[in-house]
């Protein structure tokens, strides 16, 4: 029987193209239960969902013109976590499966190859993986709500689509993008990544985001931004300093509907340049906050899309050999890719689950690696009334992870700290 | 239990902190299970071992058929001696660094020269000439200076790369003159015949290259307009 296949959508054609010998894009998705894993139960739960998510048992395969994901008929990957999340996804690891998942106590963690799904597809995976095992764990019905699907129906092809080529506007908008502030640091020699959690209230969060003028994005990104600025100033004279400017991701799934499980967000890049001036937190909620309302609109979107769909169809483009594609992608990527940046900010907001859920799951939290060429990288996820601030690094210091929190904790929203690098060698 | 410099909440049982690695004094409370197991995965290793033995193994089957060949159909190695020395040179350049987690450039650049430059000595003495000192030796060596140059700069100096670029292509100019007048005194080529057109391009380059580092506004105009 031959094997479905899927066109790579059109975010995910970059990821494979930019790989690295020690380091290609891959996040994690977590939670933590009330009891410990049991890995025979979990085996169970995730053969079931092959039929619901097929999208998401794929492997990576090389075309002559296109790289594309085949369905897997190998087992998952499900094993025991290791010292640090998001460990290197090689080449021959891809080729069986682009998904693996690990548990450690009561955590249970998905990793996935980002040209599979995006932060919302994850999420959404894990949470149907998640009541499927207390299903068969508990002997339980957890109906669906939240995040939680039917799962008792095959995948409809609206959740398989690629969303961005129904939604390109015919003219591509013009992107240029100023080369940002570059952070970096002492880089890890064996691979090692310091993952430092913040636990936040989220209510006060929220509130105190309010207070400064701005949603929970545009404050923590302030926040961010101003501790970037403090570092640079510490090591860069004002007339040599750089704009600082964080990636946001923004959910597409917002503006434009559409079910797809696969890739549909686009990034933003927003920030100031110190040599304007010092900011407050104040002001930098208030020009983040109004930089994100006037990017993220319907409009603007389109137009970013067409920007990425539009080559796809050039007829030059498309019968060029895909190692050619490769080396065009990775120069694109160098050029326009992570320069706009200093590190990506990824909110994936408030998580639901269905009520009897809640008992059984104590905590998600939403993990991304650190990119290519910057060291450090931020996401949030917020559930049952807490926020979780990953920040990962592939270096040895820790001193935007120290002022980001500490200044958190200045501005009257108390933190508590988790981190892994007890585990470094 | 909180960070006396951070502010912030602590794991219990924690020595320091995480963030400012503050010792904490009166660790209270029983230390929480690791968030973390030990294990670290086994493939973080960056060298290609797989990729190393096969070239190696590859390698060492064309050197043994082609040494074969020669001593059965000459009685001595001839040719073989060119083959071999080439797979060796290969060996060194392209199999080597495959064989070590963290490539070093500045390390194999000149150690691929070294081997360029053994080979190059080998040809000379095989077939007689006395090319050696005035052409090969003194071409790869200002090669192997000029590419560690390049490579050691670009590795340690964050900024300025169109300068540095900018500056190795009028080195990279007057080095294509050096060699033709190597060429000339070894083998009596004329001088002047293809050097002065790569002279003139890579130096205009290289000047173009530093006029756009000097001049922001030129900079910026170009990045505008070439913007992909």
């Amino acid at each position: 029987m031959s094997k479905n296949w899927y066109r790579l959508d059109t975010a995910a054609l970059i990821f494979p193209a930019i790989r690295r010998k020690n380091w290609c894009n891959v996040f994690r998705v977590s939670a933590e239960l009330a009891e410990p894993i049991d890995p025979q139960v979990l085996d169970q739960a995730v053969q079931a969902l092959r039929r619901r998510f097929p999208s998401f048992y794929v492997t990576l395969q090389k075309g002559a013109f296109w790289y594309y994901l085949e369905e897997s008929s190998r087992p998952v990957s499900i094993r025991a976590d290791y010292a640090y999340p998001l460990t290197y996804m090689d080449r021959d690891e891809l080729k069986r499966n682009c998904m693996r998942i690990l548990y450690h106590g009561n955590r249970l963690a998905v990793e996935c190859f980002h040209s599979v799904t995006d932060g919302h597809g994850g999420m959404l995976f894990l949470c149907n993986l998640i009541a499927e095992y207390l299903e068969n764990l508990y002997s339980i019905l957890i109906p669906e709500g939240g995040l939680v699907l039917d799962r008792s129906v095959p995948a409809e092809s609206g959740e398989l689509e690629d969303s961005f080529l129904r939604y390109s506007a015919p003219v591509a908008s013009a992107r240029s993008t100023d080369r940002s502030y570059r952070l970096h640091g002492t880089a890890e020699p064996n691979g090692f990544r310091h993952l430092t959690t913040g636990i936040l209230d989220s209510g006060n969060l929220v509130e105190t985001a309010h207070r400064f003028g701005g949603s929970v994005t545009s404050f923590l990104s302030a926040v961010m931004i101003q501790c970037i600025m403090e570092l640079q100033a510490s090591r860069i004279p004002l007339s040599r300093q750089r704009p600082v400017r964080v990636t946001v991701p923004v959910d597409l799934r917002r503006l434009f509907p559409s079910r797809t499980l696969r890739n549909f967000s686009l990034v933003l890049n927003v920030g100031e340049d110190p040599r304007f001036g010092p900011y407050s937190i104040e002001d930098l909620t208030g020009i983040i906050s109004h930089q994100l309302k006037a990017q993220a609109t319907r409009q603007n979107m389109s137009g970013i899309i067409a920007s990425n769909v539009l080559p796809q169809k050039v007829p030059l483009l498309r019968i060029a050999p895909v190692f050619l594609k490769d080396l065009v992608l990775d120069a694109v990527y160098r050029k326009s890719g992570e320069c706009g940046g200093c590190l990506n900010i990824s909110n994936l907001g408030n998580i639901s689950l269905p009520e009897a859920m809640l008992p059984y799951v104590r905590r998600l939290d939403f993990i991304i690696g650190p990119q290519r060429s910057y060291p450090n990288n931020c996401s949030v996820v917020s559930f049952c009334g807490k926020t979780y601030i990953n920040m990962i690094r592939n270096i040895r210091e820790s001193e935007l992870e120290r002022r980001f929190f500490s200044r958190l904790v200045e501005l009257g929203v108390p933190v508590e700290i988790e981190s892994n690098s007890g585990r470094r060698k | 239990m909180y960070c006396v410099k951070c502010g912030v909440r602590l794991q219990d049982g924690v020595s320091k902190c995480p963030l400012c690695q503050t010792p904490v004094w009166n660790p209270d409370g029983i230390k929480e299970q690791e968030s973390y197991p030990e294990d670290f995965p086994s493939h973080y290793s960056q060298s290609d071992l797989p990729g190393a033995v096969i070239l190696t193994g590859l390698c060492a089957v064309v050197t043994t058929v082609i040494l074969v060949l020669c001593l059965k159909l000459y009685g001595r190695l001839s040719w073989g001696g060119y083959g071999i020395g080439g797979i060796l040179l290969f060996y060194v350049i392209a199999v080597l660094p495959k064989w070590f987690r963290h490539v070093r450039g500045e390390i194999f650049i000149p150690v691929s020269h070294a081997a360029a430059a053994l080979y190059a000595l080998y040809i000379c003495l095989h077939s007689g000439g006395s090319w050696y000192l005035s052409f090969a030796l003194p071409v790869i060596g200002i090669s192997c200076l000029l590419s560690t140059g390049l490579f050691c700069l670009l590795k340690y100096i964050r900024h300025g790369r169109i300068f540095i670029f900018g500056g190795f292509l009028i080195l990279l100019a007057g080095f294509t003159v050096l060699i033709e007048y190597f060429l000339h005194i070894s083998f009596g080529v004329p001088m002047f015949r293809w050097s002065l057109f790569t002279l003139s391009g890579l130096s205009a380059a290289g000047l173009f290259l530093l006029l756009v580092g000097i001049i922001p506004p030129l900079r910026e105009a170009i990045d505008r307009r070439f913007f992909f």
